[in-house]
């Protein structure tokens, strides 16, 4: 008695609780505060999907069950539901019920003309110029969901593939603005918000065209970001500081900062759509300086970078627009296509497995497919060409996204309490050939494909009662597909196919040439279905009408032809190893040996000890121990015979370009200090690889030379395979870009470049002079503000990373590198310098330093010149290859450079030109390309000799350093052998092996499909 | 300059107007004919066709070379210029110039090199090379006697010349002309892989229509020669001139070669089918590809004009020392070649460089002797001159150098220079300004540091 009284009690409690969640939903699910225009509707909304395998989630299924849908929200689901009385009732008896898919990232419902930043931006520009932010890539404060307006057509297209929800993302400028979650009903839009300002979303966009503006290079998009974050920062302070206290000037008012100052302190996700891996790394740095929340648009390089996502816990959704396969069916043509691209060709279809078995969290999204109906076919492709299981695919296109948005408990399985978005299949989600038949969305359906009412393949008894004759006995065969039925009749041994067979609802029509099986035309049916029998009338040849029916009693023969065996089992591919990554990767890093000796060479030490010949070099853990004859090795060095061999220091490019990413100048304005050349940073560019064949250690990194003042540079050391942050020098003094005449005049630029100032030479100096000034004004504010004892109230000033970068140069702790070449401007600039009290690091080119070398030797500026360019243009009709001697001969530290990825490779012998032209000593030309660049880079503590102390960059030389002759056969850094040509020839081997097999791969491939 | 927004990364930047003209003529002053018979006395000659004879005596006489050897007949009136230690070389010759077409290639009223329009047999360097151009003497310092002057763009660009690197007007200093009829062969790979169809078929379009041109121009030529060669028959009227095609009546009837400037492997197999087909001679100019195809070469006879080692690899899978060891994989395979430079406006301030480019293959593969050869000889060869030039030899041209060392060491000083007997100014534009900031320093006893 007393279970029975327990039972019931928790009986009624359940009931309780059924009770009231039924009744909270029934309560306010419909209200709206539009009137009702006309009679309102009111079909109910229950449903009961009976009898489906429920998929509630990957590795949660219900063989046999039922889900109750209840005014948008699942109400129950389990296999022994009971079917609430005021349901309306589904059959899906064989299909599979899934919840609905995510679109992780969609332009859906995005007006074309904010696809387009500039004309969207032309458009708000006089509208909003005043209080949005200056530059039109910025607006953060553009919601993507003001503005979302599907079509029902891309809606339905969504559904199609199973998509019930999306993210809908802004898709122009840098700072995009903000997306939003929605769900993809044929409802109002008021219906549709799921989450509203979901993330804020970035991207590194650029500005393009003929006469671009700010900022037209990928560091100048990142200045961009910093300089935004900032200023948003500071909008902030200075508006509660202005809150506080209204006897000040007022700060401006601004949308966009006001927006971006909101979403930082509400700590909202920064979105940011990369390109590639090195984007990725670029975002994450970013999100590391200013502590963003951070989620990646991904690439499909992620496997690149798997370890620092990991490490990062980065949410990435992925596209799965995997590469074409490559065109290497000739073998001609085969050689355009890089081992790089091979590469990624294979395991491009991996990499949403290699992220799931990192334990990145990721979700899938057809972005970036050129047609949204690839999008099946592309993650059938990371499943089985990939290795992805079903289950991670569900997951990353369900549960993951519905989690990363915040939508876990409204959207991602099929649970109570859930939102009714649910994606109705026959066959497996995903596989080649199933079909989506209904897609809900909050409890409402969409008949993706109408499903035939019956199945009528088969083999039916035909028996026309035609009154002339006896019951003609025949034989129907009805075959096609379920909806496009085709068939034939059959008497004895004759057939006849049939004609015109139309299958609506459930009635059933076709015709047939009788003439062929022995009657006197064309015979005409139609049939009302009823299970399995045919009942109907027809008309005859004659005219005459007639009763038929059928029965089935077989099944046809295409049904018996078994589904073709799955293809074989295909190899997993793994992530290519080493870096970086294609053609030359190094498999894994160089070591540093405890001890290395390096014996009886010809040494040019660039140091006091000048050229020892026959002697030793000793290094211990990549520092330089001693230089000399008859050295020790101790136990277990690596010991290298160099006898009848030359070594040097590792050389030294005081300009190079090398390794940087979309745009080497920032052209978008005449001043950009703010930019950041090692932001642009690629340490995958092969030039480092052939530049280190060539002896070279340590290169300048440069900004271009089109402003006045240009961006900051980098100091770098070529190690190869290494990341982009370990390439850096790190206790060089940094420095700046600066460049003079024609190039920041704009002379060469093009007819349509003549407004920018400065035009002329007189121009360049003002506008150098104005800068400096400026930074001396904000220093002063910024001092002014520091001292004041209560800063409460008080509208700070803003931090401006263009002048922080000049008040550094003011204070001598970052160095100018003036790209120059006559001596008007080269004095000019020494003056501006010494104006200021500062010293000028180095004149770039400076091709006409030897007019004006009296002027660089009394300002201290280094000069690091051409060895024999001119002529080009035509600033340097006065050019000579003897500048360099009669600079050095004058007292002036001279290096050569290369500003060139092919001239980088040969900077032993740019030295050589020092000799000949000019007279200038062996060892002092060697030095314009090792000691004297370190020096002027101000590096000379670690490298530019081979003196005790110093860092183990050396290279071994087949012969003289100066001889055209020699050749470079070891490269070492900071004791590692990054170069060597045993290494270079096994690296060959690996290369042309790697790509006769991947083109095999993909020649075997492409049979296999065409069969 | 569409895509401009990028690329100004470095410090040159072309396309300029500038309304100035620089063709301020040069300061040297051309050498006077051979007046009496000199002879090089002590020096090591390298004969480049033969051995290399030491404490050898080279006569020259009437711009002629007399006689080389140890115990030679010196006639009376005879200059003996003591060249002990030194060492005397065949002048060099550049394949592969703009030389004489540009001064500042950025200026655009300085540039002479391409004429509008796709096809232009009929233009001639020679007529518009400047002789005062400033870039000559600081070419021919370095021991370059001779550049092949060579007009560029469109499909067909016009016939070279080779030029001597010094004299009064173009008149006197052109030694051949015309050598070869240049021709741009278009580009014939077209990489699906990132392109939609549209583009690829925009692309293939735009390609054929390139090779038809060619077809064209050349069966056009054909019928002005056929109907030409038949106005001496009875009843042909007279033809009225076409100059494009009257200018390519030496290549059909195979006078002078054709230059197929290429360098792609897909480009260079056109080119040789295309060769075979229409009967011509040609040489490849460019080559990047030609080790690929050098089987393909040989067969057919064809020589390759490297334009320079100084090269970057073209792909980025390819070997970091490819540009380099090009020639030497020529030599091996026995393709006939020779080492230019790159050429075009820009290069031609560069031409000073041309035997380090050489030096580069045989620090990479090529034998020294060959590098040698492949700025002397093999371009002799291949421009058709090898009788006068490329070698020291009794009869040729006293065109020569003498230098403290081997001319494809850069340290290398090229101490005397002469052009058909003709003592040449090594002076130059680069000497003088030298020589006065020299003084400039002397004077402030800021010098010798």
């Amino acid at each position: 008695m007393l279970k029975m009284l327990k039972m019931l009690k928790m009986l009624s409690m359940r009931f309780c609780e059924l009770f009231l969640f039924v009744s909270a939903s029934a309560l306010f699910a419909q209200t709206q505060t539009r009137p009702v225009e006309g009679l309102r509707q009111n079909t109910p909304r229950v449903h009961a999907l009976l009898n489906a395998r429920i998929v509630q989630s990957a590795g949660r299924v219900i063989e046999k069950g039922t889900v109750v849908l209840r005014d948008g929200v699942i109400q129950a689901v389990g296999a022994n539901i009971s079917v609430p009385p005021d349901a309306r009732e589904w059959d899906y008896n064989g299909l599979t019920v899934y919840p609905g898919l995510i679109d992780a990232s969609s332009s859906i419902g995005v007006p074309k003309k904010t696809k387009d930043a500039q004309s969207e931006a032309s458009k708000s520009k006089e509208t909003q110029a005043q209080s949005t932010y200056w530059n039109e890539l910025v607006r953060p404060e553009n919601e993507v969901w003001t503005v979302f307006s599907p079509t029902k057509e891309a809606l339905k297209n969504h559904r199609k593939l199973g998509f019930t929800a999306a993210l809908v993302t802004p898709v122009a400028g840098i700072f995009r603005g903000a997306g939003s979650a929605v769900s993809l009903g044929d409802t109002e839009n008021s219906q549709r918000l799921l989450k509203r300002d979901l993330a804020q979303h970035l991207a590194f966009a650029r500005q393009s065209g003929s006469t671009p503006s700010y900022p037209t290079s990928f560091m100048g998009a990142i200045a961009v970001i910093r300089q935004t974050f900032l200023d948003a920062d500071w909008y902030g302070k200075a508006h509660s500081a202005f809150r506080q206290n209204q006897a000040q000037s007022r700060p401006e008012e601004n949308i966009s900062l006001a927006k971006l100052n909101e979403a930082r302190q509400r700590n909202s996700v920064f979105l940011f759509a990369v390109k590639n891996d090195q984007d990725a790394l670029a975002a994450l740095n970013l999100a590391d300086e200013f502590g963003l929340q951070l989620w990646l648009q991904g690439s499909g390089y992620e496997y690149r970078i798997l370890d620092k996502l990991k490490q990062a816990r980065i949410p990435v959704i992925l596209p799965v627009n995997f590469p074409k396969t490559p065109d290497v069916h000739t073998p001609e043509g085969a050689l355009s296509t890089s081992l790089t691209e091979l590469s990624h060709w294979e395991v491009a279809p991996a990499n949403p497995r290699f992220l799931a078995e990192a334990g990145v969290q990721f979700a899938l999204s057809p972005t970036g497919l050129k047609k949204l109906d690839e999008f099946p076919g592309a993650v059938r492709k990371a499943m089985k060409t990939g290795g992805l299981s079903r289950g991670g695919a569900l997951k990353a296109l369900t549960e993951t996204p519905a989690q990363m948005f915040g939508l876990g408990k409204q959207l991602g399985s099929i649970d109570v309490g859930k939102l009714a978005h649910l994606v109705v299949t026959k066959g497996e989600l995903f596989a080649a050939d199933t079909k989506i038949l209904d897609v809900w969305i909050d409890g409402r359906r969409y008949e993706i494909e109408k499903k035939p009412a019956v199945d009528l393949r088969g083999k039916w008894r035909l028996s026309l009662n035609l009154q002339k004759q006896d019951a003609t006995k025949l034989e129907l065969e009805l075959s096609g597909s379920e909806k496009k039925l085709s068939g034939k009749v059959i008497r004895d041994t004759l057939e006849v196919k049939l004609q015109k067979v139309q299958l609506n609802l459930r009635r059933l029509r076709f015709m047939f040439d009788g003439k062929k099986i022995g009657m006197p035309g064309v015979v005409r049916l139609s049939a009302r279905v009823q299970n399995k029998e045919l009942s109907g009338q027809g008309q005859y040849p004659d005219g005459a009408w007639f009763s038929w029916n059928a029965v089935w009693f077989a099944a046809d023969s295409s049904k018996l032809k078994k589904a073709k065996a799955d293809s074989p089992k295909k190899e997993v591919v793994s992530i290519p190893v080493g870096s970086p990554p294609g053609a030359f990767a190094n498999i894994k890093q160089p070591e540093q040996p405890a001890a290395v000796l390096v014996t009886g060479a010809t040494i040019w030490t660039s140091g006091p000890q000048g050229i020892l010949e026959n002697s030793d070099l000793l290094i211990k853990r990549g520092k330089i121990v001693e230089i000399g004859s008859g050295l020790k090795a101790p136990s277990g060095a690596v010991v290298i015979d160099a006898n009848g061999k030359h070594v040097t220091p590792g050389l030294i490019d005081a300009h190079s370009h090398s390794g940087l990413s979309r745009g080497v100048n920032e052209v978008g304005q005449a001043v950009t200090a703010e930019v950041r050349i090692g932001d642009a940073r690629n340490s995958h560019d092969i030039a480092f690889y052939r530049e280190l064949a060539g002896g070279l250690t340590v290169a300048n990194s440069l900004h271009g030379s089109a402003n006045p003042i240009g961006g900051q540079n980098q100091v770098i050391k070529l190690r190869w395979g290494a990341g982009a942050e370990d390439l850096i020098i790190k206790d060089a003094i940094p420095g700046i870009k600066f460049a003079l005449g024609e190039n920041v005049k704009q002379s060469n630029w093009g007819d349509k470049f003549t407004s920018r100032y400065p035009q002329t030479r007189m121009g360049v100096e003002q506008i150098i002079r104005d800068r400096f000034k400026a930074t001396q004004d904000y220093e002063r504010t910024w001092r002014n503000y520091r001292s004041l004892k209560r800063k409460n109230g008080v509208i700070p000033p803003r931090i401006d990373l263009e002048l922080e970068t000049l008040l550094e140069v003011l204070h001598g702790k970052r160095l100018v590198h003036s790209h120059s070449y006559r001596q008007d401007e080269i004095l000019m600039l020494c003056r501006i310098a010494e104006d200021f009290g500062f010293t000028i690091g180095t004149f770039q080119h400076v091709l006409e330093g030897y007019k004006v070398a009296e002027v660089l030797r009394k300002h201290g500026a280094g000069a690091s010149t051409f060895s024999d360019w001119w002529a080009y243009k035509f600033e340097v009709i006065d050019a000579i290859p003897y500048n360099g001697a009669l600079m050095h001969d004058a007292g002036v530290l001279v290096s050569f450079n290369s500003d060139s990825n092919e001239l980088a490779r040969r900077m032993n012998l740019e030295a050589a030109k020092a000799v000949k032209y000019g007279g200038v000593g062996e060892a002092e030309a060697l030095k314009f390309v090792t000691m004297n660049p370190a020096k002027q880079l101000r590096i000379d503590h670690r490298v530019g000799s081979l003196e005790a102390g110093k860092d183990a960059d050396f290279v071994i030389w087949s012969g003289s350093p100066l001889s055209t002759y020699s050749k470079c056969e070891q490269t070492w850094i900071d004791g590692k052998k990054y170069f060597s040509l045993p290494a270079d020839r096994e690296l060959r081997e690996r290369i042309e092996a790697e790509r006769a097999r991947l083109i095999q791969k993909v020649l075997a491939q492409d049979n296999e499909t065409k069969k | 300059m569409k895509k401009y927004s990028v690329q100004i990364a470095f410090t040159i930047v072309c396309l300029a107007w500038l309304g100035v003209t620089v063709a301020i003529p040069s300061d040297q002053t051309p050498a006077a004919k051979q007046a009496h018979p000199i002879a090089l006395v002590g020096g090591t000659v390298h004969t480049v066709s033969g051995n290399d004879i030491q404490d050898a005596t080279l006569l020259f006489d009437k711009g002629r070379i007399a006689a080389i050897g140890k115990h030679i007949v010196l006639p009376e009136n005879v200059e003996l210029i003591d060249v002990k230690g030194k060492h005397i070389y065949p002048g060099l010759i550049s394949a592969n110039t703009s030389l004489g077409l540009v001064e500042v290639a950025a200026v655009r009223s300085t540039r002479d090199y391409a004429e509008v329009g796709d096809i232009n047999p009929n233009v001639r360097a020679e007529a518009s090379f400047n002789p005062d151009s400033e870039l000559l003497p600081v070419t021919r310092a370095n021991g370059i006697a001779l550049a092949l002057s060579v007009p560029q763009g469109g499909i067909i660009s016009g016939t070279s010349a080779l030029m001597m690197l010094d004299g009064w007007t173009w008149e006197d200093m052109t030694f051949k002309t015309p050598v070869a009829l240049h021709l741009n062969w278009p580009g014939m790979f077209i990489r699906r892989t990132d392109l939609s169809e549209k583009e690829v078929k925009k692309r293939v379009k735009n390609r054929d229509e390139k090779l038809a041109q060619i077809r064209n121009t050349f069966a056009r030529a054909r019928a002005y020669q056929q109907a030409k060669n038949a106005e001496s028959q009875e009843g042909v009227p007279y033809h009225d001139t076409d100059l494009r095609w009257e200018a390519m009546l030496p290549v059909l009837s195979r006078e002078i070669p054709v230059f197929v400037h290429a360098n792609g492997i897909h480009e260079i197999q056109a080119a040789v089918d295309w060769a075979l087909t229409e009967n011509v001679l040609i040489a490849i100019v460019g080559g990047y590809d030609a080790w690929r195809v050098s089987a393909l070469l040989k067969a057919h006879n064809i020589p390759v004009v490297v334009t320079g080692t100084h090269r970057t690899p073209r792909r980025r899978w390819e070997n970091y020392d490819g540009p380099f060891a090009l020639p030497g994989k020529l030599h091996e395979a026995g393709v006939l070649f020779c080492i230019a430079t790159g050429g075009g406006g820009f290069g031609s301030a560069h031409e000073r460089n041309l035997p380090y480019h050489s030096a580069m293959a045989a620090a990479y593969g090529l034998p020294e002797k060959e590098a040698l050869k492949a700025v002397t000889l093999y371009p002799a060869q291949i421009l058709g001159v090898a009788d006068r030039l490329g070698s020291l030899e009794k009869g040729k041209d006293a065109t020569l150098i003498v230098t403290d060392g081997d001319p494809l060491e850069i340290m290398t000083h090229v101490e005397m220079s002469f052009i058909q007997g003709r003592k040449i100014d090594l002076s130059s534009r680069h000497t003088q300004l030298y020589e006065k900031y020299k003084t400039k320093y002397e004077r402030m006893g800021l010098s010798g540091n």
